[in-house]
């Protein structure tokens, strides 16, 4: 019975931790994207690590839940309009251009003249 | 005018199979590509070491191609992410997110950006 809740309890633990680190990753694209300019954005990092650093050893899995719906939220309400992706990502300006064409395709390079070659 | 091409396909030598395996091979090159530039294993070695050796947080003396970062660099998960965005960033790629939670060690990235396409 106790085995089961503390193996449910570190499952949910593991999966908290995840998704603490997911936010702080699209947090800290997202600081980028607003502050383009390295020292800023250095600053805006350090303040975004202390907010996590904050809220770091709190055991309370509900409070835990809380403060990752919190952050969730704030993350939502700051997101760019025009976030940097990589050109050939899924979003960027080269996504899909130049496809590479299916093998076997050959080009036939006197075509309507195969007479005079 | 058939005469004219029955003439002609005696007299003009017909190009035979030889040129289109050669083709055939260097149509997978393509002219003007910008996706030319694979990195050798070493290059990305040693970039991947030094972007490690610039977090502040790390003591470059211990920093060697299989470190892991929080057993061996003693960091932090938030800063595994940090060093992750900071790979991300030096060779021009996106890692989804899925992926970007296994990267945990400097063999792994190094891997990735390897086995990565677009990685630049």
């Amino acid at each position: 019975m106790s085995g089961v809740s503390s193996a449910a309890y570190f499952a949910r633990r593991a999966a908290q931790k995840e998704k603490v680190r997911i936010l702080y990753r699209r947090a800290l694209k997202d600081t980028l994207n607003w502050a383009v300019h390295r020292h800023i954005f250095y600053r805006d990092a350090s303040d975004l690590r202390e907010k996590f650093n904050a809220n770091q050893d709190v055991e309370d899995v509900d409070r835990i839940d809380k403060l990752i719906a919190h952050g969730e939220a704030e993350y939502d309400k700051w997101r760019h309009p025009d976030p940097y992706i990589v050109p050939w990502a899924p979003g960027g300006s080269k996504f899909c251009r130049n496809p590479t064409p299916p093998a076997g395709i050959e080009i036939v390079y006197n075509y309507g003249q195969e007479d005079n070659p | 005018m058939a005469l004219r091409t029955a003439v002609l396909r005696h007299l003009r030598v017909p190009v035979t199979g030889s040129n289109q395996s050669q083709i055939g091979f260097l149509g997978s090159i393509r002219a003007f590509s910008s996706h030319d530039d694979h990195l050798s294993k070493q290059e990305v070695v040693d970039r991947v070491l030094d972007v490690v050796k610039c977090f502040p947080k790390v003591d470059p003396a211990k920093v060697t191609p299989d470190v892991h970062f929080q057993k061996d660099l003693g960091l932090d998960s938030l800063d595994t992410v940090e060093i992750v965005m900071a790979i991300e960033e030096e060779f021009k790629l996106e890692i989804p997110d899925k992926e970007a939670e296994k990267v945990d060690s400097c063999p792994l990235a190094i891997e990735y950006v390897f086995n990565h396409p677009m990685s630049s």
